[in-house]
């Protein structure tokens, strides 16, 4: 009703961040981390550097997605893990084996995706704590198909991972990829009604938008690209994990919020978070490479996380919302 | 000529209020149908009842004489039905292209959506309105950039874009300025010449003589009658809306009511013309309130009248510390009141029983003496930090008794009670603060009869023993039978102010009803 008012008076405030902020750290991170790590900007280091970011840069797209539809994702990094165990439980060495993998591990993205959407968007249960169940039932799983790490990737796979194009790492190219399907599916009708349900789901209803449906579709495009994650994760360590992708679920959330997606939904973009999630992982770089001990780095790391957050919050603070 | 659209014995509940009660709404092609009514009438629900956002418990709706079902808003476009709401239907984060084609993307194949097609028909949509804004159309621009009466018109443009066979327009003109509204009257003539139906729903009205070939008045969720507006006056249709004319003559409009009242004048504490001056609000202005100034005495209800949405709640969230104010201020007993938060005020002498009930008011699930002794904790507190459990029990069986809130245990939850007992707790909560100025913010919606007697009851009961009553209402017969003035609020201002003997329904409707835009300003 337009008559009444919250009595709170504001809505939950829409952390974002402006694009230069988002870039001023990236720049900020490549100088530090040019400065502390040898031979940074070798053609080495700079492939492998690439190989680590790949897997975040993946799961922050997906996670973008299902926050613009209004929602969140806390179980895409379980999706991760159990895409990459049961993936190389097919492929077990093998390359024949390589497009059933990629469509075994796209297949659990798909089925995760689709069942986190059903309980959020049809039971409508609240998503933060949907699938931060879900999470557990996914991790479990993969605790099922693989007991402990082992397994392996062909080596064909993870020498092309480090390979090079023309001059470009492969895993550069691959992140490149990642920014053209964000790219192409910005311009499909599903993207769009994800705007517009996350920025105003009774507007978007009353104008034909299936709410409903739409929710689903971010859930099931997540898991795709958990799954797309979990591939590179493969493809980089070699061989599978059963824990692999716990710590990825807040760094994708914190890609995100550093990329300037409004955690309310409806307003931001993947751009922004592949920037995000570089930042993260650059950040994670220079902990290591800053001799940090062992038993600080997490401290550390989580701190310099809290950090860029407080940072992505700030702007929104000082910057009110117009009055729509 | 046959009915276009034929809606009958439309019924729809909404926990305790029944908001249609069997109402009924012909019309024809080519026609522009106003449906009018009061404040709470049921007229935005028969609109969503159309439109597919709102699907009736039970009713008939005849389309070109085959009955409809209409179970979402897809149904409705399927049936050439488009709304344009009160409530805007306009995603601010998308542009106007967006907004105008949304839900109907144009698409090529595999769904990946066609933007020049996009364009050119968002832009066909709006050419007509071109004249309302000023230069080009922005049709690239996010819809949150464009003022409120610009959104309006990116709604209509929507709504038309659907080449609907009939058109819903509820409040549409309510944010628009003069010119933008001329523009989409002439529209509105254009779609008419064209054989569309269209359902317009507006409180002025000025503009429905203006537009409209017949009328449908709805009362208390009933359609009273179907009237054509070329042999009808404006007083007859206030009339209409206000009173069934079978029960009171045309010349003593208000006898019953006004009778009654002078019954309760002696209990309503109308002699509280000689209490002082307690509070004092100058210039108050928020983003919805505009340069608001009043005075009341100790004793004193005063009631604050007119359309809803007027600013009526936020007047009281300001008095409760609850807004941010950008100019203005108050004075309680001559000290300046912290308008700065709701816990300031509550220890100033504020309290605040608010509109919302089941979201601001209580804490559903919680114990009922929890409920009652939660605002006033710090009075019982021991050193500021222990409370005993007796005392409170104590603070809350009393309140109980006061007020007669009939309760099992105390222990119970408040949602096991009655709307009416619930909100009977919400006041004691507050009465148990003994505050100086009590805010009631539609106390009595959506409660039994009898429970509003006693809510009735209380509030002048507060009023007798010395307290300043701020009494929002969206019932006109509440405000005639408990204020002693009436403060009558349109767009974030007083309008009007109406005392004693000039507060009757009829006055509290016209007053609400007859601004023009921009009159107030």
């Amino acid at each position: 009703m337009s008559g009444t008012f919250s009595l709170r008076g504001v809505r939950l405030p829409a952390v974002q961040l402006s694009g230069a902020a988002t870039v001023g750290m990236l720049v900020v991170a490549v100088i530090v981390n040019s400065a502390l790590q040898p031979n940074f900007w070798s053609g080495y280091a700079l492939t492998s550097n690439f190989a680590t970011f790949v897997p975040l840069v993946a799961i922050a797209v997906g996670q973008t997605i299902v926050v613009l539809s209004g929602g969140i994702d806390l179980s895409l990094g379980a999706q991760v893990t159990l895409a990459s165990v049961v993936a190389v439980r097919v492929v077990d060495g093998q390359l024949d084996r390589l497009p059933q993998a990629v469509a075994a591990a796209l297949g659990v993205g798909l089925v995760c995706g689709a069942l986190n959407g059903l309980v959020v968007a049809l039971v409508r249960l609240q998503p933060i704590v949907a699938t931060f169940a879900t999470s557990f039932v996914f991790s479990g799983l993969a605790l099922v198909v693989l007991p402990t790490p082992g397994g392996s990737v062909p080596l064909e796979v993870t020498t092309a991972y480090r390979a090079a194009v023309l001059g470009l790492p492969v895993a550069l190219l691959a992140i490149l990829g990642l920014a053209l399907l964000w790219w192409a599916l910005r311009r499909h009708r599903v993207l769009r009604h994800v705007y517009a349900v996350g920025g105003d789901p009774e507007a978007a209803y009353a104008s034909l938008v299936p709410v409903a449906r739409t929710r689903v579709s971010a859930y099931v495009l997540g898991g795709l690209f958990a799954a797309l994650a979990a591939l590179a994760v493969l493809a980089n360590t070699g061989s599978g994990d059963p824990f692999v992708g716990n710590e990825l679920t807040l760094a994708s959330v914190a890609a995100v919020v550093i990329g300037g997606t409004s955690l309310a939904g409806g307003r931001g973009g993947a751009g922004g978070s592949m920037l995000g999630a570089i930042v993260l992982a650059l950040v994670t770089n220079i902990v290591f490479f800053a001799d940090v001990p062992t038993t600080y780095r997490q401290l550390v790391n989580g701190a310099v996380i809290i950090l860029a957050l407080a940072l992505a919050g700030i702007p929104a603070l000082q910057k009110r919302r117009p009055a729509a | 000529m046959s009915a276009l659209l034929e809606m009958t014995g439309v019924r729809k509940r909404y926990g305790g209020v029944q908001a249609l009660d069997g109402a009924s709404l012909t019309a024809v092609r080519g026609e522009v149908h106003a449906l009018l009514g009061p404040n709470g009438s049921g007229k935005s629900t028969l609109d969503k009842t159309l439109a597919g956002t709102v699907v009736p418990d039970s009713g008939e709706i005849r389309i070109d004489g085959a009955e409809a079902r209409i179970g979402g808003p897809r149904d409705a476009h399927a049936l050439g039905i488009a709304a344009v709401y009160q409530q805007l239907s306009v995603v601010g984060d998308l542009t106007v292209t967006q907004n105008v084609v949304l839900g109907l993307e144009p698409a090529r194949r595999l769904g990946f959506l066609d933007h020049r097609a996009a364009r050119v028909r968002a832009a066909t949509a709006l050419e007509r309105f071109a004249a309302a804004f000023s230069g080009r159309l922005p049709l690239d621009r996010p819809a949150a950039s464009l003022g409120p009466g610009e959104q309006q018109i990116v709604e209509v443009a929507k709504a038309l874009a659907r080449e609907p066979r009939v058109l819903v327009l509820d409040e549409a003109t309510a944010s628009l300025h003069k010119e933008q509204v001329e523009v989409l009257f002439e529209v509105v003539r254009e779609l008419r010449a064209a054989g569309v139906l269209v359902v317009f729903t507006s409180h002025r009205l000025d503009e429905v003589f203006a537009l409209c070939d017949r009328a449908t008045v709805l009362r208390n969720g009933r359609t009273v009658a179907t009237v054509d507006l070329s042999s009808t006056t404006e007083d007859a249709l206030v009339q209409l809306m206000v009173a069934a004319p079978a029960q009171t003559p045309v010349e003593t409009p208000d006898a019953p009511q006004g009778a009654s009242r002078h019954v309760e004048a002696p209990v309503s504490g109308r002699t509280a013309e000689s209490g002082a001056v307690a509070l004092v609000v100058r210039g108050l202005t928020t983003d919805r309130l505009r340069d608001v100034s009043f005075t009341v005495r100790a004793g004193e209800v005063l009631g604050l009248g007119g359309l809803q949405g007027q600013g009526q709640s936020e007047l009281l969230l300001a008095l409760f510390g609850a807004a941010r104010i950008t100019a203005g201020d108050a004075l309680l007993d001559g000290k300046a009141l912290p308008l700065t938060s709701p816990a300031r005020a509550a220890r100033a002498g504020v309290a605040l029983v608010p509109g919302d009930r089941a979201r601001q008011g209580m804490f559903a699930s919680r114990p009922i003496q929890e409920n009652l002794s939660l605002a006033s904790m710090r009075r019982r507190a021991r050193l500021k930090l222990a409370l005993s459990a007796a005392a409170e029990r104590r603070a809350a069986r009393s309140m109980v008794e006061r007020l007669s809130i009939k309760i099992g245990s105390l222990n119970d939850p408040v949602a096991t009670l009655s709307g009416g007992n619930q909100q009977k707790v919400v006041i004691g909560k507050w009465l148990l603060d003994q505050p100086r100025v009590v805010l009631l913010d539609d106390p009595a919606k959506g409660v039994d009869v009898a429970a509003k007697e006693e809510i009735y009851a209380i509030v002048r009961g507060l009023a007798a023993e010395g307290a300043v009553v701020i009494l929002n209402s969206s019932d006109n017969r509440e405000l005639t039978e408990l204020s002693d003035r009436v403060l009558v609020l349109f767009e974030g201002a007083v309008a009007e102010e109406l005392t004693a003997a000039s507060i009757t329904e009829n006055r509290l409707v016209s007053s609400a009803l007859r601004l023009a835009p921009g009159e107030t300003l």
